[in-house]
């Protein structure tokens, strides 16, 4: 199948480079510390935060870290054809799993002692790249809950078919069986905290693949703190100073 | 859960008691209602309903199917709800399982009518294509993102948007007498036409909720942390009574009941003008 046109376009009329339309909005659940919506092209997910807050199993609690925990969820009606799936299916578990690392990795959790931290994120609709959205509505989920963090971590896939490495793959092209490398980066302090690959891909492509994937996790940063910035003077404006 | 003080409780209680709540409602007064239809693309119709901080998302999804043998003439619907656990920690896990199940049985006995699919809020004639062999099978889903209080009125309202934003492709039979009786016809299904479908005779769902000596409309989740007993009571335009469900474990005395479904009756008329209006404004909007 050809993925990428003669003219150099994608199915959906992207260029190789180019990343689906982002479009983020802080405070979706009233009832949480911290909600964001979070939408790459079709794909959409929602984020709570509820935490920093005491311990519900007093044996997980730590005494010099606070306890994060993730649950990732899809819904019914989120793909194309309609299937149950019982919670906690293995993929979703391992998806809870990625989530939860990568976030643990940018909170600073030596400042909150003996809490917990819960992030649920459910995907409303699925179109590839559920992993990264989720990642960057997490972000801006606890950045709206005001929890402690080294960086905005944020999220994105690129892959490689038809000899091009495109970026921010969607669904068509995530399940045409070539390699899809997702990254979580951390843009301040210039490190990757995920990174996961499936298929396989020569070493010198790899580099340029993932080159790619950082690019489009750097733009995913710019457009959370523009998010986040309007969101600030928002609260500013209403608070009335 | 919600944790309160014995002065907060006291305030609810004393406000409900003087018809003036928390939030400056009066006891049988809404809160806002925002609707939006169409939000999930991949579904037949969906809507996303509103109602204060409690926001729900309903899809419909339409496959083919095959009519049971018991109502040949007749589709089938099925609800599903589920609690996310963005709504609440307690839901993570199969913490919602149980709410989730009676919401979905609620919804059931109040949209669908009885086991014979008779008094049904949805017609579900409408939904056979060939008798006995060949009808539509609606999935209706439901997802509570955030609650605060007043969830299955909240899904009935989206259930309704949802199916009013439901078309239904045009289905066209080909070979409606197939030679042997056992094959299923061959049918056409079109993707440029589309039935809309008849949500006129859908109820709403209204629940009163029994505080003290008096009850309340669209309880927020702390005054619902104080009822003693609540009634749902679907009621469609007609004024006529679809379905019934109490719910808590006090008792509730005959004439009250009678008392709260009159009330629930005047209610719902207000309650379906303001959905029918803000269904159609949504709509209107999706169409821009």
């Amino acid at each position: 199948m050809e993925f990428v046109s003669p003219e150099g376009l994608r199915l959906d009329g992207r260029r190789p480079l180019e990343m689906r339309q982002l479009r983020a909005e802080i405070g979706a659940v009233s009832k949480a510390d911290g909600s964001a919506v979070f939408e790459m092209g079709n794909t959409k997910v929602i984020a709570a935060v509820y935490g920093p807050r005491e311990v519900e199993n007093r044996a997980q609690q730590m005494n010099d870290q606070a306890l994060v925990r993730c649950e990732y969820t899809m819904a019914n009606f989120s793909t194309g054809d309609r299937v149950r799936k019982p919670k906690g299916d293995r993929r979703s578990t391992e998806i809870s799993m990625v989530i939860r690392q990568t976030m643990e990795a940018c909170i600073m959790t030596h400042l909150m002692p003996r809490s917990q931290i819960d992030i649920f994120v459910q995907v409303l609709q699925a179109d590839g790249g559920t992993r990264s959205a989720c990642i960057n509505a997490a972000t801006l989920a606890l950045a709206d809950a005001g929890i402690p963090m080294r960086d905005l971590v944020t999220s994105c896939s690129a892959g490689y078919l038809n000899t091009t490495p495109l970026l921010d793959l969607n669904y068509v092209e995530d399940s045409a069986g070539g390699p899809d490398v997702t990254v979580g980066y951390l843009p301040k302090l210039d490190k990757v905290t995920l990174l996961q690959m499936d298929s396989k891909l020569p070493l010198d492509t790899f580099e340029s693949v993932m080159q790619l994937a950082i690019e489009g996790c750097k733009a995913v940063a710019n457009y959370l703190r523009e998010v986040l910035l309007e969101n600030t003077k928002q609260l500013e404006y209403r608070r009335g100073s | 859960m919600v944790g309160l003080s014995v002065g907060e409780t006291n305030f609810i209680r004393g406000g409900i008691a003087q018809d003036l709540r928390c939030d400056g409602r009066k006891r049988l007064s809404y809160r806002p209602i925002h609707i939006d239809t169409g939000v999930i693309p991949q579904a037949n119709g969906s809507a996303r309903v509103r109602i204060g901080g409690t926001d729900v998302i309903a899809s419909v999804k339409a496959e083919l199917g095959r009519p049971n043998s018991a109502q040949p003439g007749k589709g089938k619907v099925s609800i599903h709800i589920d609690c996310s656990a963005t709504a609440a920690p307690i839901f993570q896990g199969k913490g919602g399982e149980a709410l989730s199940t009676e919401l979905a049985a609620d919804l059931q006995r109040c949209l669908l009518g009885g086991k014979s699919g008779a008094g049904a809020g949805i017609d579900l004639s409408s939904l056979s294509i060939v008798e006995g062999k060949v009808c539509w099978d609606l999935y209706l889903d439901g997802l509570v993102v955030s609650s605060d209080g007043n969830m299955l009125d909240a899904l009935g309202a989206a259930i309704k948007a949802a199916l009013s934003n439901t078309g239904l492709p045009k289905v066209n039979v080909i070979a409606a007498d197939a030679t042997s009786s056992g094959d299923q016809p061959e049918v056409d299904v079109s993707d440029e036409e589309f039935l809309q479908f008849d949500t006129s005779a859908v109820p709403v769902i209204v629940t009163l909720t029994k505080v003290g000596k008096h009850y309340i409309v669209d309880a927020t989740e702390e005054e619902e942390s104080q009822m003693s007993s609540a009634m749902s009571i679907s009621i469609n335009r007609k004024g006529l009574i679809c379905g019934l469900t109490k719910r808590g474990g006090a008792g509730v005395d005959p004439s009250i009941v009678l008392d709260m479904i009159s009330v629930a009756k005047n209610v719902s008329e207000n309650f379906i003008n303001v959905l029918d209006s803000e269904i159609a404004a949504a709509e209107a909007r999706e169409e821009e």
